[in-house]
């Protein structure tokens, strides 16, 4: 689809090509950006609802796990107020504390309360036992919960600045029983904290009501105590869960985890699972690249076929701006070649159309303006029209030949600036001019003043004789009315026309592009000879008009006349009027 | 306004996960393991190596250790810091007080995890559990507290005890303390401390000489790498004497001693690797606090009992975590 001659022609300012290519593009990116970018969205939120309702479900299991934990130790701890504190059952007691401490771990001391609030013993991992040492303890929180709830779980405490610890208090079903008051180190939490996992690399942790780490798989987050940064992330994601929420947060090891919240009733306690936010998201973010994918794929796509489609909409549109380029440079054998079975190609075959006729009329207005040199400007269209230019080929018939020319226009023209003789000239060829034309007469030549005209030839037309002294009546009042002006400003002169019918011969005489038509015979001669004769004001015919017109026309005999180049004097009439009857024939 | 926050979110989340893909890198960790006892006792044994392995360590092909024992002599010690120096280890484990002083003042750009070193916060090794600061962290053993705690046991053994020499490596300022701890507990209770500090093996036959010249009715022995060295020698001695003895870890009663009060050691060995472990993967030291034991055994050898005529009371074997028969 090479477009011809582009030099010719400046680029676009914006070119068709672009806004069809975009146009296209567009049409088709957009709907598929729109549906990635709404399915993404909703994929994501479906995703993000899933991913909440499962890390809420791991969030209470996880808060079960540890609050089975704490369950646990209160049941063994229960085991310490089942018998009444009577005499002679201290070493019951005492054997029920040691068991408790063999048997739960996390138990780092145990004190003992009597029915009375009284302090009965006192047992430690670390340090050594103290029986009876009878402080009153009746006003301990502990004491006081435990009896109020019969559990009582105390706040968590740090030990030593660094480890959990937490009292839990029990009291027995009998007030006798007294309150068994329990230290518990936190730290053995780990072994269920670390058993929980979430996903692949998510964890769980334990926060209390202050946001105090309780439980951390790491448990150097756990011994680092209250002031360290970690902690206070943790506190921030416990804000950020408060409400039943999942968050996106920022965890202690500065991971962007997606975190859930589960209560723990019993210690007012918090469990939270968290799930590291790229793991947690992995699906997200497959069905996300899915989408980018898709969508990249369908701009390719869009680009390849906008540039497809605006280039087959524009190459014929080219072509069409070259062979109408052509066609206005006048190549009107130019040829555009459009196959596509569309408008485009209609609009081709219209062009193509065009140019022909283009050429056709181009070619007629040659001829018309060809023969309108010497053709009334109808008759030459009538020729033209008719294709009867055969009319002009040379033949033999009967003409009217009529001269006529100005008197003393000679002597006028050599007297008068030039400017006054052109203007005079002027004057006179409009005003026959229109008569000529009028009449449908063929001018076959002027030269100065003197015209020689023809009927019948090469065009024939009814009653050229009558025709032709009608004209010359008509010239001649035509030019009489200029010749009142022209004596006005002093210029003496006259007018005369000469007629003859006959015989003579008739055609194109000339060379290449410079023809003129014609009529050669004596009867030229003779008409000329007329004229020559002929006063201002008159008109002259040969006997052979004058016969025939003299039934309409008053004619008037001059008598014969010696004519030069004829061997006898010829009958000469003037013509002095028409008949009244006899209308001038219109211009057909 | 949420609706940007979700999507800020989600790239960072992208983000992240394009750091997690970063393979481990082939390198061969380098563990320096100091003790001040005899080599393949204590953590320079099996033990601590399964607490390596366990961890995901491959021996000699991700993980290689430099072991070094002072045999007893502690100014040893130093020099063999400098040797781990010297080595290019990654992390020191020390076993003892004088091994991570000297782990502390020789090796300051290496990561040192310090055990049985007593109160590591009384004897300034580090500056609180939870922010144990400078370039060594470890696993504290709640000892000096325990002193105590195993006179009473002793007392509540046999019920008779009056007198109970104390052996401990008096070079050892945390052994020290542990020795004091005894003291002021027995001035509570209404018992005899004989002091018998000990600085080098043959110290031994001194203290020996010193129990026979004015016989105990019981012997503590603070348990660290000197004492460790001497163990059969005092467990023959008691026996000999009929004496009851304490010592403060489970596996000296395994090898004969009566019986035992103190953290597991084990446990103290594996959570001294986990802390490495920690080390190994760009944790520092000052971000990991000291831990405390959490498991305390409590072991009695009834055979020796048997051997020195003792009849152990029910409430003693009820509290026994472990009890050889």
């Amino acid at each position: 689809m090479s477009v011809g001659d582009p030099g010719s022609t400046s680029r676009p300012r914006r070119p068709l090509f672009y806004k069809y290519f975009v146009a296209l593009f567009v049409a088709v990116v957009v709907p598929l950006l729109v549906n990635g970018a709404s399915e993404a969205w909703f994929g994501y939120r479906d995703q993000r609802a899933t991913l909440s309702s499962r890390l809420h479900a791991e969030a209470i299991s996880a808060a079960g796990k540890i609050a089975a934990f704490l369950d646990d130790i209160t049941d063994q701890l229960q085991w310490t107020v089942q018998l009444p504190w009577r005499d002679g059952m201290e070493e019951r007691h005492r054997f029920d504390v040691l068991r408790l401490m063999r048997q739960v771990p996390a138990v780092v001391e145990v004190m003992l309360v009597d029915g009375d609030g009284v302090e009965r013993l006192h047992v430690s991992r670390v340090d050594p036992d103290v029986v009876d040492s009878r402080i009153d303890r009746a006003n301990d929180p502990a004491v006081l919960g435990a009896r109020s709830d019969r559990i009582w779980y105390g706040p968590v405490t740090l030990h030593e600045g660094s480890e959990p610890y937490m009292t839990i208090a029990v009291a027995g079903s009998r007030a006798a029983n007294g309150v068994t008051v329990a230290v518990i180190n936190l730290k053995l939490i780990w072994d269920v904290i670390t058993a929980i996992h979430v996903g692949r690399s998510g964890d769980a942790f334990v926060l209390d009501h202050s946001g105090r780490l309780v439980a951390h798989p790491d448990i150097s987050l756990v011994l680092r105590g209250d002031d360290d940064p970690a902690a206070a992330s943790l506190k921030e994601l416990q804000r950020a869960t408060i409400g039943g929420e999942t968050a996106d947060a920022t965890d202690a090891q500065h991971r962007t985890v997606i975190a859930a919240m589960a209560p723990i009733a019993g210690p007012d306690w918090m469990a939270f699972v968290e799930q590291p936010a790229s793991e947690a998201l992995t699906p997200i973010r497959a069905a996300l690249w899915r989408t980018g994918f898709l969508l990249l794929a369908g701009a390719v796509f869009a680009a390849l076929l906008g540039y497809l489609l605006a280039r087959r909409m524009v190459g014929p549109i080219r072509l069409l701006e070259a062979g109408a380029e052509r066609i206005g440079a006048g190549r009107f054998d130019h040829q555009i070649a459009i196959s596509t079975g569309d408008e485009l190609e209609r609009l081709a075959t219209r062009f193509n159309e065009m140019a022909r006729e283009l050429a056709l009329s181009q070619e007629r207005s040659e001829r018309i303006a060809r023969l309108k040199r010497f053709l009334a400007p109808q008759v030459a269209e009538l020729v033209e029209e008719h294709d009867q230019e055969s009319l002009l080929d040379s033949h033999h018939t009967e003409v009217v030949v009529i001269f006529c020319d100005l008197r003393g226009f000679t002597s006028f023209s050599e007297a008068a600036a030039p400017e006054d003789v052109m203007g005079l000239l002027q004057e006179y060829y409009e005003a026959l001019g229109a008569i000529i034309t009028r009449y449908e007469a063929t001018l076959t030549c002027f030269m100065a003043d003197g015209l020689m005209l023809l009927l019948n030839a090469p065009v024939p037309c009814p009653e050229p004789a009558l025709r032709g002294v009608h004209m010359a009546l008509d010239m001649q009042a035509a030019v009489q009315g200029l010749i009142g002006g022209w004596r006005a400003r002093g210029y003496t002169i006259g007018f005369g026309v000469g007629l003859a019918k006959g015989p003579a011969t008739v055609g194109r005489i000339g060379y290449e592009g410079r023809s003129d038509y014609t009529a050669i015979g004596s009867i030229v001669n003779l008409a000329q000879r007329m004229c020559a004769s002929a006063d201002d004001g008159q008109i002259l015919i040969d006997p052979t008009l004058a016969a025939e017109v003299a039934e309409v026309i008053a004619l008037q005999p001059l008598g014969t006349r010696p004519l030069r180049g004829f061997a006898d004097a010829v009958p000469v009439f003037a013509v002095r009027e028409r008949a009244a009857e006899v209308a001038a024939p219109h211009s057909s | 306004m949420a609706f940007l926050r979700r999507i800020v979110f989600l790239l960072a989340a992208l983000m992240a996960l394009h750091g997690e893909g970063l393979a481990q890198s082939g390198k061969v960790y380098r563990v320096g393991l100091v003790i001040a006892g005899a080599p393949d006792t204590g953590m320079l044994g099996p033990g601590m190596v399964s607490n390596f392995t366990k961890r995901g360590y491959v021996v000699d092909k991700n993980i290689v250790f430099e072991r070094r024992a002072a045999q007893g002599k502690v100014d040893r010690l130093p020099g063999l810091i400098d040797e781990l120096v010297a080595a290019h280890v990654d992390v020191i484990i020390t076993s003892g007080y004088p091994a991570a002083l000297a782990a502390k003042q020789r090796a300051d750009d290496i990561p040192v995890v310090a055990t049985q070193t007593g109160d590591p916060v009384a004897t300034h090794l580090v500056e609180s559990l939870a922010h144990p600061g400078g370039n060594i962290t470890g696993v504290s053993e709640v000892a000096t507290e325990l002193s105590a705690k195993r006179l009473a046991l002793l007392k509540e053994t046999v019920p008779s005890v009056h007198s109970v020499a104390v052996l401990w490596n008096a070079d050892d300022l945390g052994m020290t303390l542990r020795y004091q701890a005894a003291e002021a507990e027995a001035k509570r209770s209404g018992m005899l401390i004989v002091p018998l500090g000990v600085h080098a093996p043959d110290d031994f036959d001194t203290a020996f000489s010193e129990m026979t010249k004015t016989p105990p009715d019981a012997i503590m022995m603070v348990t660290d790498s000197l004492t460790i060295l001497n163990r059969k020698r005092v467990m023959q001695y008691a026996d000999e004497h009929r004496l009851p003895a304490i010592y403060e870890f489970a596996f000296l009663v395994h090898d004969g001693g009566l019986m035992s009060y103190g953290p597991d050691v084990d446990a103290i060995n594996d959570r001294a690797a986990g802390l490495a472990d920690r080390i190994l993967k760009g944790a520092k030291p000052a971000d990991l606090p000291l831990e405390l034991p959490t498991r305390f055994q409590f072991a009695i050898n009834l055979k020796t009992a048997k051997t020195i005529g003792l009849k152990i009371p029910e409430s003693i074997l009820l509290q026994a975590d472990d009890v050889i028969e």
